[in-house]
């Protein structure tokens, strides 16, 4: 029998075990081919990419990808041979040189890899359509469809590079294994006894404390700027908290974990029941040879996690603080008053409906000779402040009447905002804020404006984070009453007058704000609600899709080495279930402790790595993203939606791993 | 004295038009009795034991233990009874390697909901009965042959089983850990009476039973009694039986 008919032999007979690694295989190549793809996707490239920034990151992380490629393919490749070592020392017992068991190996790896190489490229190709499609449609792009093909001969040849050079690194492997390890060794190796655990409290003290302490330092950003954060600098509190989790994960789960169930045996009345007496002494025996690979497990799971928290977040906070940063449909700065109409009749041919309003505001701006001032009051006026450094200000409250706010609010739909806020009295004011009040609340402050020769205190009854006018166009709002504002534009000149244009007929049209772009020669100050929205996907999804394609294969990683090692870990003990059942465990029982062994492999990653994901997002959220918007619970909605995702993929993994681990068991 | 197991006409057929692994085998298994059954390979001895225990059915024929028709349970039912009534006894000792000695001891009586101080109180008396007491806190890798069959034997005995099934239990240990190892079920049978029923193709092993029930082709074809003789000249009229046999191959 040559080696060819052996592999094919082998594969065939295994079938069910080599299955789901052909598909979890298949699986990685189809999105490392579908990236590859769109990473040569010229067409589509010039597209999206006008800088070279998004073929930057597909460089980078085309790295991470083939790292990430060839190390769960060693894995999975050392993970079979462990499980058919004791057949290949019957190999060599029989007399076959290691030089052949070796190209046995190889030739079934070859195998394999080809199977995954032929599904990848054709599903891959679909793939990579698909999202051709998609990204086309989400950023309304016009790309000929026939100028890409389906099947990118670059990216074949790429990936029959890369899997040709994974095969090597798996012979490689392979072979040192072989050479290594003596006839005698091929031959117990599943004998192999483990070495006992020792159990010591103070690794286990250590882990604990060290990720509480990671965990109390990850709070400490709430406390703003009195924190730790900003005392001592982001970076080296950042590294240390890193280094704190990173650190107590490892002693947590290879010492604290162990510690914890073997001090739980003390417990007799808890541990002598039919189930914790099997499934406590097995997570202990377990954790023997495979803390290792949970710990990576762990890491990976909250490495995921928190790409695609943040990931989230960081597509979801931004659109959600469009309706701060351009409220209105369409907005913008009137210099002439001859702009109104030609700006109207632009708007008249884009949209004949009645529904269109136009708000003209007149935004006065009003010193004040208070030494206590918002922070609002400044904003904008250095440079570095401002996100565009155009659209630099004088220091100063700009004063808009309180009947116009509610035109404004009326215009843009935000109704429910009207009876959150009282009307002011003329010596009254409402300040808007630019970011949510955290200490500093300014309500009951008061404020002597200056206008003319004159100065009128006014006291802060409210503040609001409802800004009616866009922040490019005016921060500081002051609403004041109408009596007030008419004194200020009696002896004050205005310093702005803003356009604000609404209407659900023009809702989402990209043209007409092309033209009157054009029309106000791409003025700073012209700025769009559905524009906006608009460029922050074109901007953005490229970037998502990369993000994604990383965490799809660590998804498939983490799920498919759970179930390899619980698959390994149920079959190497199958005799142990059958003296169970022997002794009277009925199948439910036994069902029942393989549900609890394979529940307590899924959650140790899954839970850790969550409350790791919890507190990276928290730090993200706090430090590196601007807040503009209020603390509210939508906001982490899209958190949650990712947490949810990962817990739908380990469940689906949990159920297919324990239903193979109890037909493998239960089968007589 | 009173039957405790009961087998009448039980015949097992693995697949049709096939020569019975059982062919009617009917006998009776008396309360406190040590018996042992003796063949050679493909006789029909592992059938008898795993139809016996519950974990196989007979073709025809019925098997009844202390009272109970092992036809008439359900799986759950046949669990429960191997739970309450029956222990075992395996050449590989069967050990879980997970667990301790004194844990894999204990798993019987846990599955019998006794409170936790009675169950340490039992598996310590055993232990020192089976001269295992001071491994009680070891993994069964640790542990020499003997010892490990010896901790087997005390998991099976611990729960005082209505019947104790050992399959070759000396076929894996060196001579003197077997000759441990059968004193300490003839002491468990003769001062706890435990009532055994054991496997063996080794004439020294079966000398320390009552009685011999020999097996040839799924039929009982021989029964030697030990009556009032003593074990050295029980051993010599099962080896010279045994040797017939053979002979007559």
């Amino acid at each position: 029998m040559n080696n060819l008919s052996m592999a094919l032999k082998n594969l065939k007979n295994n079938f069910s075990f080599y299955a789901l690694y052909l598909l979890s295989v298949s699986f990685v190549i189809t999105v490392f081919f579908a990236f590859t793809s769109f990473s040569m996707n010229t067409v589509m490239l010039e597209k999206i990419s006008g800088d070279g920034r998004v073929e930057t990151m597909c460089s980078v992380i085309s790295v991470f990808l083939m790292a990430f490629v060839v190390f769960y393919m060693s894995y999975s490749n050392r993970f079979f041979l462990r499980r058919r070592t004791k057949e290949l020392g019957v190999y060599a017992l029989l007399g076959y040189r290691k030089t052949t068991v070796l190209s046995l190996l190889t030739t079934e790896n070859f195998l394999i890899c080809f199977g995954a190489f032929i599904v990848g490229i054709l599903l891959g190709s679909v793939f990579h359509k698909g999202i051709v499609f998609g990204i086309t449609k989400l950023l309304d792009l016009s790309i000929n469809n026939s100028e890409i093909p389906f099947f990118n001969i670059n990216a074949i040849v790429k990936t029959a590079c890369f899997i040709f050079a994974i095969v090597i690194v798996l012979v490689l492997s392979n072979s040192m294994f072989l050479f290594k390890t003596p006839l005698m060794g091929l031959v117990r190796f599943e004998k192999r006894a483990e070495q006992k655990m020792k159990f010591h409290a103070v690794p286990a003290i250590i882990g604990f404390c060290s990720i509480i302490f990671g965990y109390i330092l990850a709070l400490d950003i709430l406390r703003g700027v009195k924190s730790v954060w900003f005392t001592i600098g982001f970076s080296p509190i950042a590294m240390l908290t890193l280094v704190l989790i990173v650190l107590g994960t490892i002693l947590f789960i290879a010492s604290f974990l162990p510690f914890v169930v073997q001090t739980g045996k003390n417990n007799k009345r808890k541990f002598y029941t039919e189930t914790k007496i099997i499934t406590s002494p097995n997570f202990i025996y377990r954790m023997r040879s495979n803390s290792k690979t949970l710990i990576m497990l762990t890491l990976l799971s909250a490495a995921t996690l928190t790409v695609s928290s943040t990931m989230a977040l960081t597509l979801y906070y931004p659109i959600a603080s469009v309706s701060r940063i351009a409220p209105s449909e369409i907005e913008c700065r009137i210099e002439d008053e001859s702009e109104i109409n030609a700006i109207k009749e632009i708007v008249g041919k884009h949209s004949s409906e009645k529904d269109v309003t136009f708000v003209e505001t007149n935004i006065y701006k009003v010193t004040s000779s208070s030494e206590q001032l918002p922070m609002e009051y400044s904003i904008g006026n250095a440079k570095g402040d401002s996100d565009n450094e155009k659209i630099l200000r004088n220091a100063g409250f700009e004063c808009i009447p309180y009947s116009d706010y509610i035109s404004l609010l009326e215009a843009q739909g935000r109704n429910k905002v009207f009876g959150q806020i009282s009307k002011p009295h003329d010596s009254e004011c409402i300040l808007v804020k630019y970011q949510p009040a955290s200490d500093n609340d300014e309500t009951g402050n008061v404020y002597p404006l200056l206008i003319g020769n004159e100065e009128i205190p006014v006291t802060v009854t409210a503040t609001t984070l409802d800004n009616p006018i866009s922040f490019a166009n005016s921060v500081g709002t002051l609403i004041v009453s109408d009596n007030l504002y008419h004194t200020i534009a009696e002896s004050l000149s205005p310093e702005t007058k803003v356009l604000s244009i609404n209407g659900q007929s023009i809702e989402d049209n990209e043209a007409l704000f092309l033209d009157l772009s054009n029309y106000l020669n791409n003025s700073p100050y012209l700025q769009g609600n559905s524009h906006r929205i608009h460029e922050l996907f074109s901007l953005n999804s490229s970037t998502f899709l990369l993000i994604g394609f990383l965490v799809i294969l660590f998804f498939i990683a983490t799920g498919s080495i759970l179930y390899f090692n619980n698959i390994s870990a149920v079959t190497d003990s199958k005799a142990d279930y059958e003296i169970l059942r022997k002794m009277g465990y009925t199948n439910k029982k036994i069902k029942k402790i393989i549900k609890k062994q394979t529940i307590t492999f899924f959650s140790i990653p899954f839970l850790l790595g969550l409350v790791d994901c919890i507190f990276a997002t928290l730090i993200y959220k706090s430090a590196l993203m601007q807040n503009i918007l209020e603390n509210s619970f939508m906001l982490y909605v899209p958190v949650l939606i990712a947490i949810m995702l990962t817990l739908v993929i380990y469940t689906i993994y949990y159920g297919m791993t324990v239903h193979t681990c109890c037909k493998t068991v239960l089968k007589r | 004295m009173a039957a405790l197991l009961k087998v009448n006409e039980v015949t097992k057929i693995y697949a049709k038009g096939q020569h019975p692994s059982l062919n009617k085998v009917s006998f009776n298994v008396a309360e406190s009795e040590f018996i042992a059954i003796m063949g050679a390979s493909g006789s029909g001895k592992t059938t008898l034991l795993n139809v016996l225990s519950t974990i196989d059915t007979p073709t025809s024929g019925s098997i009844i233990i202390n009272g109970v028709n092992l036809k008439q349970l359900s799986d759950t039912g046949a669990a429960d009874f191997r739970r309450d009534n029956l222990g075992f006894i395996f050449q590989e000792y069967f050990l879980l390697d997970s667990l301790t000695i004194r844990e894999n001891i204990s798993v019987p009586l846990t599955l019998q909901k006794l409170p936790p101080k009675k169950i340490e109180k039992m598996v310590r008396s055993l232990a020192e009965r089976f001269g295992i007491a001071s491994q009680l806190d070891k993994y069964p890798n640790e542990l020499s042959g003997g010892q490990r069959q010896r901790a087997s034997a005390a998991r099976a005995i611990v729960k005082q089983p209505s019947i104790l099934f050992a399959d070759e239990p000396t076929g894996a240990l060196d001579s003197s850990s077997a000759t441990e190892l059968l004193k300490t079920l003839k002491e468990a049978n003769e001062e706890l009476h435990t009532t055994i029923l054991m496997v063996t193709h080794d004439a020294y092993a079966a000398s320390f039973a009552n009685r011999i029930l020999i097996f040839k082709d799924g039929r009982i074809i021989q029964e030697l009694l030990k009556q009032d003789t003593d074990r050295r000249t029980f051993y010599g009229a099962i080896a010279r039986q045994v040797a017939k046999l053979d002979t007559e191959r």
